[in-house]
């Protein structure tokens, strides 16, 4: 990311601030961070520390935030994030078999991203889906009551 | 269409708009009673419905509601849409499918509470629930129901959709303060409780989805009419979730005390396969697991519950069928506890970590008997002795599962391997 | 037992409680000692260690004393059963990825955790698994290590950043047992205050860098003193070398020098905080010293001698009188004065870098004593157009002084070189070889004990004035 934020990016921050009583500023934390990740990709720590100037909070609070909130990503993904529930309802419905079929389809493992870039596999916990099992999310949407084949047709089907 | 409060209501693609909500008789409860009722009045309802609180703690709501103090000059409200106990799916279809009863339903809390600036907590990762959320909100807003004079009645309140980002502690009511103040989702001790100190140390009522979005229910049909449905002590009805191993896997408004076997086996159509049934964790991973056997007879309600040793907690029912690893699938649970801890207090930071090492080591054949001795007391150090529920979570299905499937983990730490090839799924 | 306290019973003993204390608190006022890592007087309640957890009313579950109201009538069990097994069980837990490092580590001696494991704590460890590691000692700022694998994440010293020097420095990053201190700018912990992280730490995860592997803490002992970086005169101990074996280990300190300074609680003056200045008290004490008495330049005995001389043939003389002196000393100069004008000397001005003045301790005047050097001999400013022509300069000179070409004698317990030197310089003894007190800007008195006995060429600047008097 380039050293400021860029002028679209603060207009948004001015939107999310104009939502909050101006006694609660650091609730800003989180919309913010979100903002970046939406926008980037990823957020880094030099992010957060600009995320606390513009907020005017102490930079170690949002830095906290950053690093222990798991949708944000330090680092730049694939293009589509894939992320697999793992957890009880999932695993008893075949968790497992999606994350081998995709492992086998992608020639990645979890935490890994694709050669070209396109696809980062990570697995997560519920995402209270579980009457639709097994689930999972690319980027910001659901894919529930996975199966080999559909889960085949959703990777073609990304643009 | 399965029940009165909630799905009463063929589910299409538009139900869930403004249109259709009024269609069905939406804010007709709210816009009387802010013509003819006070906050107190409001309150007096919510207290006599006997509503408990949905989110899996159960608390009497009106009660909740009575803690906060009548002078207080600020009091804020939100509504706790961090769903993310294990098995549980019902807040979301609720935002789904029916978002403007949310929002009616926080608007008689903010209301009876003197609310001016309420908050709705939605975790980070949903997708449509927050977008139908969303809209419902710029809905309202341009309908006059949310903002400065809702309804021209002089009460005013806004409601801010805040996200979180991926923390599952969060769904307990302090953490969730902690995280809307912009700080790491830490829960606090108590006391002070919110409702005395919560959000920047104003009073501050949290409220699950379910549990606000049955007052506009309560308020058309009268306390009296939802305290006659379901038990007695804890009436109404509940968005029952059925998961795991069953055909039909779904959400199901039934009333309180309904027969848990007969919601399985009827209403989820029975065992995935024609298998037979082997356990059931019967209201979100974080209640101790029951046997077959022990769910003959048992109803959805606390009593019955408590009796046979475990909880209804947030109505998410799992079920597991015979041939089920048992070790492995605490092992999926240990695991995600210790990925959830927030690491502030240390029997939970420490030994969640640490039960769900021992479990790794005895899934990949590594474990021994003192193993199991140290899951046995690793327990006893943790309950009780931690800042939030989330050690006791922790920490119970590890008693449960042990205590319950004992010979399992005897057979895997003295083979090395599973009693049922290590299976989960069908 | 005044009707305003709450009565409440603790281990079987009635005890009173102030309004607003809590069961730890009301415990410790009373002489019973409930364990406690995170909880500090001075900071905000965390309750997150979990080993105050004491038995109240026979309810099933324990409370956490540190965040518990004292209320009237309260049953408190600090030793049963059920309290001993939970502090067993939290040190189990703190112990599981805790490194053997006491061997090696500064803190053993002095370490809670090392305390209460031999107190309260399990046999030994049940896990089975290898230790998760973490960064190992390394630098958090230019003054402080941080050994991460030692922390037990009390926040400490996270809450002290916050609160007390309010630098936000400090933060636990990361979820669950993955977290870990850092400092908001990482390898730069920037902070005037920042040494007092080291004795809040309950472990040997923050250590002083200056004090790293100098000394065991058993072989020292703590002296009062006070410190002389500024007016207030905080009070801190001054670790000097038990004499209980003339050992001479590698790097011991050499003659009289401390290992390090702390500070020492003090409500009236400092409460239990002191500044990174006060903290390096023992390195400003172990400076170069004047190694004998000169004359015009050159060694001399009967410097003395040579004094008396000049003093004696001098029409109008004056005396700059040092704020670094003691009251006592302050008290022997005004004593045999007569009608010599004295005025208050600056031994020492804020340096280029150092805080100036801030609204926690430290002050603008870099001398402790000037109060008690005003109380005896004025404020008057020293004017080089009252044609003294002599000036007796008692002090630390850090600055031209405006003598113009007055001859001056100079008493100074330090070697600092001065622009013009003086006729006859004199050793004298510092803060550490004497006892008295200083008066600070707010008029304490604040006493100071001796470490050693001072250099053989030094003389006490008391005995200087009774001998130049006579």
């Amino acid at each position: 990311m380039s050293a400021a934020f860029t002028p679209a990016l603060l207009v948004r921050f001015d939107a999310l601030r104009s939502q909050y009583p101006p006694e609660m500023k650091t609730s800003l934390v989180l919309p913010l961070l979100h903002c970046v990740q939406d926008e980037q990709g990823f957020v880094t720590e030099a992010d957060a520390v600009r995320i606390a100037e513009y907020i005017g909070m102490p930079a170690i609070q949002v830095v906290e935030a950053l690093t222990w909130y798991t949708m944000f990503d330090r680092e730049p993904q694939g293009r589509y994030v894939i992320k697999v529930c793992r957890n009880i309802a999932c695993s008893l419905r075949g968790s497992e078999n999606v994350l081998a079929h995709l492992q086998q389809k992608l020639g990645i493992g979890v935490g890994e991203t694709t050669a070209d870039g396109r696809f980062t596999l990570k697995t997560v916990e519920c995402l209270a889906s579980c009457g639709t099992a097994p689930a999972m999310q690319v980027n910001r949407t659901y894919h529930e009551q996975l199966d080999a084949a559909k889960l085949d047709r959703i990777l073609e089907s990304l643009p | 269409m399965s029940g009165p409060v909630f799905m009463s209501f063929p589910v299409t693609a538009t139900s869930h708009t403004l249109a259709e909500y009024r269609a069905r008789g939406g804010y007709a409860a709210l816009e009387r009673a802010l013509r003819e009722m006070t906050p107190a009045q409001v309150g007096a309802q919510a207290k006599a419905s006997g509503l408990q609180g949905r989110g899996g703690a159960g608390f009497q709501t009106g009660l909740k509601w009575e803690f906060v103090s009548k002078d207080a000059p600020v009091v804020y409200l939100c509504c706790n849409i961090d769903e993310g106990e294990p098995g549980t799916f019902k807040d979301r279809w609720i935002l789904e499918h029916s978002p403007h009863q949310l929002l009616e339903g926080m608007l008689f809390a903010a209301y009876a509470l003197r609310v001016r600036h309420a908050f709705a907590y939605i975790r980070g990762e949903f997708d449509l629930p927050l977008r139908r959320l969303q809209g419902a909100l710029d809905e309202a807003r341009a309908a006059g129901l949310l903002g400065e004079n809702v309804c021209g009645s002089g009460f005013s309140c806004d409601i801010v959709l805040h996200r979180g980002a991926g923390a599952y502690v969060c769904g307990e009511e302090s953490s969730l303060i902690n995280s809307l103040e912009g700080k790491k989702g830490f829960p606090r001790n108590k006391p002070p409780f919110p409702a005395v100190r919560g959000l920047y140390q104003k009073p501050t009522v949290v409220n699950n989805v379910e549990t606000l979005a049955t007052v506009p229910w309560i308020m058309t049909h009268g306390a009296a009419a939802y305290a006659e449905m379901g038990i007695k002590k804890t009436p109404g009805t509940r968005l029952f979730g059925v998961s795991g191993h069953v055909e039909q896997p779904g959400l199901f408004e039934r009333p309180t005390g309904y027969p848990l076997a007969q919601l399985i086996m009827q209403d989820a159509g029975g065992i995935l396969g024609g298998r037979k049934l082997k356990a059931v964790i019967p209201g979100g991973s974080s209640t101790p697991i029951l046997t077959a056997a022990e769910i003959e007879g048992l109803t959805l309600d606390p009593e019955s519950m408590t009796r046979a040793g475990s909880m209804v907690g947030s109505g998410a029912v799992i079920v597991i069928a015979e041939g089920t690893c048992m070790v492995r699938l605490l092992q999926v649970l240990s695991r995600f506890y210790a990925h959830e801890s927030c690491g502030q207090c240390t029997p939970c930071r420490e030994g969640t970590d640490w039960m769900n090492r021992i479990l790794e080591r005895i899934v990949a054949g590594q474990g021994t008997a003192a193993d199991l001795a140290t899951l046995r007391r690793l327990p006893t150090g943790i309950m009780g002795n931690t800042v939030c529920a989330l050690g006791d979570a922790a920490s119970m299905p590890v008693v449960s599962f042990i205590k319950k499937f004992g010979h399992e983990f005897e057979h895997f730490v003295t083979h090395g391997r599973s009693l049922h090839d290590g299976r989960l799924a069908p | 037992m005044s009707t305003t306290g709450i009565k409440l019973t603790i281990d079987q003993r009635e005890i009173e409680a102030r309004p607003g204390e809590t069961v730890l608190q009301a415990a410790r006022r009373n002489g019973v000692d409930i364990p406690h890592f995170c909880y500090h007087d001075k900071l905000s309640i965390a309750g997150s260690c979990r080993i105050c957890l004491v038995k109240v009313n026979n309810l099933p579950k324990l409370q956490p004393a540190c965040n518990l109201a004292a209320a009237p009538n309260m049953i408190v069990e600090t030793n049963v059963e059920q309290v001993q097994k939970a502090r067993e069980d939290v040190l189990q837990f703190l112990l599981v990825n805790h490194p053997l490092d006491c061997g090696i580590c500064d803190k053993a001696g002095e370490c809670r955790l090392q305390d209460y494991q031999h107190k309260y704590g399990p046999a030994q460890s049940i896990s089975r698994d290898p230790k998760h590691h973490k960064r190992k000692l390394h630098d958090l700022g230019p003054r402080i290590t941080l050994d991460n694998e030692r922390c037990i994440l009390c926040s400490r010293c996270v809450r002290f950043t916050r609160e007390i020097s309010r630098t936000n420095a400090l933060g636990i990053v990361e979820r669950g047992n993955h977290s870990y201190v850092e400092a908001q700018v990482p390898g730069q912990f920037d902070d005037p205050y920042s040494d007092n992280v080291i004795d809040l730490c309950p472990t040997g995860a923050l250590l002083s860098r200056d004090f790293l592997y100098k000394c065991r803490v058993w072989f020292l002992q703590p002296i009062r003193s006070v410190c002389t970086g500024c007016a207030r005169g905080c009070s801190i101990k001054s670790w000097k070398r038990m004499n209980v074996r003339q050992q001479h280990m590698p790097g011991a300190a050499p003659g009289n020098a401390a290992y390090r300074t702390t500070a020492r609680e003090n409500p009236a003056i400092n409460g239990p905080w002191l500044c990174n200045k006060g903290y390096d008290q023992h390195t400003w004490m172990s400076r170069e010293r004047v190694p004998h008495p000169l004359v015009d330049g050159a060694p001399a005995t009967v410097g003395e001698a040579m004094a008396k001389r000049l003093l004696s043939t001098a029409r109008n003389p004056a005396v700059l009188v040092s704020t670094h002196a003691s009251n006592e000393e302050l008290d022997v100069l005004q004593a045999v004065l007569g009608a010599v004008p004295a005025y208050p000397h600056r031994d020492w001005l804020p340096v280029a870098g150092e805080v100036v003045e801030d609204n926690l301790l430290i002050r603008a005047d870099k001398n402790p004593n000037r109060r008690g050097v005003v109380a005896r001999f004025g404020d008057q400013e020293f004017d080089p157009a009252a044609g003294h022509d002599l000036v007796v300069v008692w002090g630390e000179v850090s600055t031209p002084l405006p003598l113009g070409a007055t001859r001056w004698i100079h008493l100074t317990p330090f070697g600092t070189p001065s622009e013009r030197p003086a006729a006859v310089v004199l050793p004298v003894s510092n803060t550490y070889e004497r006892q008295g007190t200083f008066t600070n800007f707010e008029g304490t008195l604040n006493a100071f004990e001796p470490l050693f006995e001072k250099p053989a060429h030094a003389q006490h600047a008391a005995d200087v004035f009774r001998s130049l008097a006579s």
